[in-house]
């Protein structure tokens, strides 16, 4: 083990769409030596295996696919001089240490076949490892434990990348837009799809999925519904599903079968933040992410974060946008010229707000709050920063649709020094 | 079947089932020159009651003084001690607390407490609800009394039995899995075994030890011995996120009940929180389901020992069916006809505990029924070490630095959530795992957090090119379980008229 290892500026931890415009940025603002570690043999990320159009609306101005769509970040990073650590795993990170000059620096261990195990220390570090997705025993489904229930992203990853179906007759749990997007793919593989099932009395993936994989096939799918029993032994050979009442719970006596050889699961997705928990990061419980202000800086300060690591986006194009503001930040950082911002503010919200990123503002640069609803409002709502920052009358709102709030980093400044919170809200207008 | 049958062979002795019990047997039997073969109906090791079990090294403060089970239980406590060293299986020494309610039941503590005396149980110690909570601030305030006890241990009973059979194997003992004993084969007189059919052939040996488990009594009733009955009785658990493994670092047991040892509590060996079982009883010896009443059971009977478990952590739930016996107590018998037939029947709570204990003696058995058909001459070749794959993420950085410079497949993470490398996996696959299940057996990858959402196409991958075979061939446990149903577009092509497939 080199113990000294190497050093660089900002390093940037998962190579995804949010680390990459994380790296690009960094190098824009000046660092020097920006380094991304990514796990798998090439960037990407997920978008690899997202071969699917519908990525870049807000960024390009066009549809592309997830390759597409990575392909022009990485164009990017490659002339912007961002390096890659590519089959590198990072597997601890320690706590940011004190350095001579009261400033904090970052250390971390790398792993990679090749070049074996390596110390990383970094002057700032971004931390953009993404999102999994929450797995079958979690739901507590009771049954048999059969060959042939994945999460909808795994069966992606064999059907995309690997080019093997894991079934032919296909129930989905869950209308996470993985789970939307995997319907249709299945189907166009040639594999039937029997029905879509959602706990909720809503749907959790965005409208257009709904409308463009499911409806546009044929499949139907149905709100308040969940899979109570697996069966088969060897491979699954149905399931048991049953209606949800308005209690949440199971309606006895609404049980039904449901022959398929295939469970696919697209029943929510975590934040991974296994490394920012080793290296003692404040963490959010509303986002299971770390806690951040708009510079996406952590609770330790020379560690920024960005993407789904920090909160589970709708689109891609916000998640750049967000790897972008950190890795800005991050080189600043590096550089020495990142600031304390002007003031501190805690954001809080009404209680049918469910999550909202940042939690924490200080004023330092424009920038926009990112929420999801609770409960869907059909029909006209407000939503609003109080006081006096954003006001804004929406059509609709919808929990697998992110809402955003500009925010005009004068107009915090200019608050009166005993405002300490901004209050983001939503009520519904007559 | 008409025809040729399969020979398989002769061996001194035939060990039917590979559960601890069978696996212990064999690598005690290993230390001698006799040929011994184990045969395995599963696809993976462990897979009836040695799989899904609470993991516990008991002390041996339950059972009735005098009993079968009083005299394995306590020795086999202390086998363990020394046999993780020798055989490199995880057993961590956390000890155990049997939790009292009121009057009644702290009367039932001194009765363990005076059962384990007598049973040389050792290390107990009755101590207050409050000192409990001081150890384990978790526990219900309800409690009032505790029976600890310092040996009690948590094994990692996956890594155990295929330590045994693994260290076995390596002096010479071979194992057939996929192996289903169909029939014995007797002497013209029927006085004696001379081996057994199966549906891969026939094996031949003067010596058959049924150690099959819930199907003890079947196997027991193919030579015409019905003195017992298995109840095959299930029970359901639940595993949480390492993230709340730390919510006890103990052992904690209900006060015992005639329903068995009720709901436990327990830090695993891996650090995970593991609570369960429920006990229900069937007729259906392969019903492993879990079910939704019996799930919430589980849950309620764990919340009366540690309230405030978060549900939403679990990662898994599974059910185990274990083998309760008519007799009641552990059933270890040499038959004397046919001579050469050995039961080892019944072995439930704590047969994982006494599994090596009753290893020594059913060798005993054998040399003092059947030494005349058995030689007993110790094999100068045995080696009683024996190494588990190493465990990356146990490793210091220095080993990982050493192993990974050693060769790449060390530096490449094939699951995230337990740090399992690909090097790992292909060894667990050249000591003879076959499938998705079995690698997870050897060596975990899919038993963190994500379940194998991320690693089980890296596992399936990895198991079709070491195996030289398709992915769609690779199975999750064997049989029909296929992980994959075809290649892409395959589907399609077959339902045009006359497409090239």
């Amino acid at each position: 083990m080199s113990d000294g290892g190497s050093i660089v500026d900002v390093a940037v931890i998962g190579g995804g769409p949010a680390g990459i415009a994380a790296a690009i940025a960094a190098r824009k603002e000046g660092a020097r030596k920006v380094v991304v570690y990514e796990r798998d043999w090439e960037a990407g990320g997920i978008l690899q295996q997202c071969i699917h159009p519908g990525f870049g609306l807000h960024m390009f101005g066009e549809e592309l696919t997830g390759p597409e769509y990575m392909d022009r970040y990485l164009k990017q990073a490659k002339e912007a001089g961002v390096e890659f650590a590519l089959n590198t795993m990072v597997f601890q990170m320690d706590p940011p240490n004190e350095t001579d000059d009261g400033r904090r620096s970052a250390s971390f261990w790398v792993m990679n076949p090749n070049t074996g195990i390596e110390r990383v220390r970094a002057k700032s570090v971004v931390l953009a490892m993404g999102c999994r997705e929450r797995p079958a025993g979690a739901l507590g489904i009771a049954g048999t434990r059969p060959a042939g229930v994945y999460t909808a992203g795994t069966a992606q990853r064999f059907v995309n990348m690997e080019g093997l179906m894991p079934g032919k007759k296909v129930v989905i749990m869950g209308t996470g837009d993985i789970g939307l997007i995997m319907a249709r793919r299945m189907v166009l593989e040639g594999a039937e799809v029997v029905a879509v099932f959602e706990i909720m009395p809503w749907v959790s993936g965005l409208r257009r999925n709904i409308a463009q994989c499911l409806d546009d096939f044929g499949i139907p799918y149905y709100l308040e519904h969940s899979v109570r029993e697996l069966h088969g032994r060897d491979r699954l050979e149905g399931i048991s599903v049953v209606q949800i009442g308005k209690d949440r719970k199971p309606i006895d006596g609404t049980e039904r079968f449901i022959g398929c050889d295939t469970l696919l699961l697209a029943v929510g997705l975590i934040p991974e933040n296994e490394l920012s928990r080793m290296a003692g990061i404040e963490l959010e419980a509303s986002t299971n992410g770390p806690a951040v202000n708009e510079l996406l800086q952590t609770s330790a300060e020379c560690v920024f974060a960005a993407g789904n690591v920090v909160v589970v986006y709708d689109l891609v194009d916000f998640v750049s946008e967000a790897g972008e503001r950190a890795g800005s930040s991050a080189a600043l950082y590096a550089l020495g010229k990142l600031g304390k911002g002007p003031r501190e503010f805690a954001v809080e919200t009404t209680p049918n707000i469910r999550v909202v990123s940042p939690q924490k503002l200080c004023g330092a640069r424009d920038t926009t709050v990112f929420l999801r609803v609770a409960e869907p409002i059909e029909g006209r709502c407000k939503l609003y920063a109080e006081p006096g920052i954003f006001s804004q009358t929406l059509r609709y709102a919808r929990p697998g649709e992110m809402n955003e709030v500009k925010i005009d980093a004068q107009k915090l400044r200019a608050l009166p020094g005993d405002v300490k919170s901004i209050k983001i809200g939503l009520e519904a207008v007559k | 079947m008409v025809g040729s049958v399969k020979e398989n062979g002769n061996f001194d002795v035939l060990i039917i089932g590979c559960g601890i019990v069978g696996a212990t047997i064999a690598r005690e039997l290993s230390r001698y020159t006799m040929k011994t073969a184990v045969l395995e109906r599963a696809s993976d090791i462990p897979f009836g009651a040695s799989r899904a079990n609470s993991s516990m090294i008991h002390g041996g403060f339950d059972d009735e003084p005098g009993s079968a089970k009083a005299k394995f239980c306590p020795a086999g406590n202390r086998m363990y001690h020394t046999l993780c060293e020798e055989l490199d299986f995880k057993l961590r020494k956390f000890g155990s607390f049997v939790c009292a309610r009121g009057e009644s039941e702290e009367r039932h503590l001194k009765k363990l407490y005076e059962q384990g005396k007598a049973n040389g149980t050792v290390g107990m110690e009755i101590i207050s609800g409050q000192k409990l909570r001081e150890k384990e601030p978790n526990t219900s305030p309800e409690i009032t009394a505790a029976l600890w006890c310092e040996s009690g241990a948590i094994v990692n009973n996956f890594e155990a039995t295929l330590a045994f059979i693994d260290n076995a194997r390596q002096n010479g003992v071979s194992l057939y899995m996929e192996t289903e004993v169909t029939a014995i084969i007797f002497d013209e007189s029927r006085s004696s075994v001379r081996g057994v059919s199966t549906n891969r052939g026939n094996f031949y040996a003067p010596v058959i030890i049924n150690a099959s488990g819930v199907y003890a009594d079947v196997i027991s009733r193919m030579v015409g011995d019905d003195s017992f009955i298995i109840h095959p009785t299930r029970g359901e658990y639940f595993i949480f996120d390492k993230a709340v493994g730390n919510f006890v670092t103990s052992f904690l047991f209900s006060c015992p009940s005639k329903l068995g040892k009720g709901i436990t509590v327990t830090h695993t060996a891996d650090d995970n929180l593991l609570i369960g079982p429920t006990s229900v009883e069937q007729d259906d010896r392969e019903n492993r389901n879990t079910t939704a009443s019996g799930l919430d059971e589980t849950f309620e009977g764990a919340a009366r020992l540690v309230p405030g478990i978060p549900r939403n952590m679990a990662i898994t739930t599974f059910a185990g069916v274990r083998a309760n016996i008519s007799t009641g107590d552990f059933y270890i018998k040499a038959l004397e006809r046919p001579l050469g037939f050995i039961n080892v029947a019944g072995i439930k709570s704590p047969g994982f505990t006494s599994a090596p204990a009753i290893a020594l003696y059913v060798t005993e058995l054998i040399r003092e029924n059947l030494g005349d058909v058995v030689k007993f001459e110790k094999d100068p070749a045995f080696v009683p070490e024996r190494k588990h794959i190493p465990r990356f993420i146990d490793l210091s950085a220095g080993e990982r630095q050493r192993l990974a410079a050693s060769d790449p497949k060390w530096g490449q993470i094939v699951c995230r959530c337990e740090s399992v490398t690909e090097a790992q996996v292909v060894e667990a696959i050249r000591r003879g795992a076959r499938t998705v299940a079995a690698v997870k057996l050897w060596v975990r990858p899919g038993t963190g957090r994500c379940q194998g959402g991320f690693c089980a196409p890296r596992v399936v991958e990895i198991l079709a090119r070491e195996l030289g075979v398709s992915p769609l061939e690779i199975t999750r446990h064997g049989g029909n379980s296929h992980m994959l149903t075809s290649r892409t577009k395959e589907p399609i092509l077959q339902d045009l008229p006359g497409a090239p497939l």
